[in-house]
């Protein structure tokens, strides 16, 4: 009797246990998703509507036709996006990778930019990500105060080089990718 | 739905007030527009990333992100072979299991010499991953989502791009990684230069 005892609360914590973690994720989910999801999608949604509806679209898709629809623009945009004075200004939050995203989508889906463009582009637009958030990163991974010093200006000017690189590899990856 | 609708049963308002109706219209014309966006975005995507975040949560849990610490200590290692490990797995494990920004704190088991290459490397990855991991960086998905959004009007699917989004992450976080590892070591030799 005491070895069936034993099963039966065996079983039962273990069951406990993983439904009490599926839960605790689910949790964990819907906080984020109310947190962070569902407000940045107001925020995208109207974005969209208001480039759509008002003729702003066309103005945009104008200026980032010659841009995005390239190798040379899109080479352009991750090195201004990599200049170590404006990258740390662009990154907070990815807001303007996010927005540029959005609104490359949608010259996307219109057929102004060719589909093969979705790759580099994704990579065009965000050499800057992270570059506000060096020092509390390096903080995190609990770097020395030298290393900080040295560390914000290494990446920085890292990225004037690896952002355009990360653009031609991305470029030469899209080869064959939404063409027929 | 429709604020402000047009009634079809009467004539448009002409005039300085038709004008003023006019304004009126267009004006919520942009908001039934982001509404409408906004709808297919809670119909369409959310519910999947509802799912898909809680099932990768509850692995997280279950594995425990405390495992990967052994993986950190290792890559701390100098040494050509442990390159690959120090700026492609561990940035990916480190960005799977512990999300942004916890994924930085992974650097604690690395050399003060190796800390920037390896945030800068971390750092990156948060994006690419998110086009087939959401749950790693979920407050930053419409860099992927929004340009994806576009492929998916035109009726393409996204499981290619995702995956050389992914892949192609990878690559550019190793160079990343190793140009900075490169520029940190310069600019450490010349402050011991200047120092000694």
């Amino acid at each position: 009797m005491g070895g069936f005892n034993k099963l039966l609360v065996t079983i039962g914590r273990g069951v406990g246990g993983v439904v009490g973690t599926l839960y605790q994720a689910g949790r964990e989910t819907v906080d984020t998703v109310i947190r962070n999801i569902i407000p940045f999608m107001a925020f995208i949604s109207f974005i969209i509507g208001l480039v759509l509806v008002t003729g702003i679209g066309d103005v945009i898709a104008n200026g980032i036709k010659g841009l995005a629809g390239s190798l040379v623009g899109l080479l352009i945009v991750s090195i201004v996006c990599a200049i170590p004075l404006l990258s740390p200004l662009l990154g907070p939050g990815a807001v303007i990778a996010q927005i540029v995203g959005t609104l490359l989508g949608v010259e996307i889906g219109k057929g102004t930019i060719p589909p093969q463009y979705a790759l580099p582009a994704l990579f065009a637009i965000n050499p800057q990500v992270g570059c506000d958030f060096i020092p509390v990163g390096l903080a995190l991974g609990e770097a020395e105060p030298e290393t900080v010093e040295i560390g914000v200006p290494a990446v920085l000017f890292s990225r004037l080089i690896t952002g355009p690189l990360a653009v031609v590899l991305a470029y030469f990856a899209s080869f064959g990718l939404y063409q027929s | 739905m429709n604020l402000l609708a047009a009634e079809a049963t009467v004539g448009d308002p002409t005039g300085v007030w038709g004008a003023i109706a006019g304004g009126a219209e267009y004006f919520i014309s942009i908001f039934n527009k982001g509404g409408e966006v906004l709808w297919s975005l809670m119909g369409g995507i959310l519910p999947t990333l509802v799912v898909l975040l809680t099932a990768v949560n509850a692995l997280v849990r279950i594995i425990g992100p405390e495992k990967i610490e052994g993986l950190g200590r290792k890559a701390a290692q100098p040494g050509l072979i442990w390159y690959p490990v120090r700026y492609i797995v561990l940035p990916f494990v480190a960005v799977f299991f512990l999300t942004n920004p916890m994924a930085y704190t992974m650097g604690r088991f690395l050399p003060e010499r190796f800390k920037p290459a390896f945030y800068d490397a971390a750092v990156s990855y948060v994006h690419p991953i998110t086009g087939i991991f959401p749950h790693a960086n979920p407050g930053e998905l419409f860099v992927y989502l929004g340009i994806a959004a576009g492929i998916t009007q035109l009726g393409y699917g996204l499981g290619d791009l995702a995956l050389r989004y992914l892949l192609i992450g990878l690559v550019v976080i190793f160079i990343r990684g190793i140009v900075t590892e490169f520029i940190t070591s310069r600019m450490m030799a010349k402050r011991e230069g200047a120092a000694a």
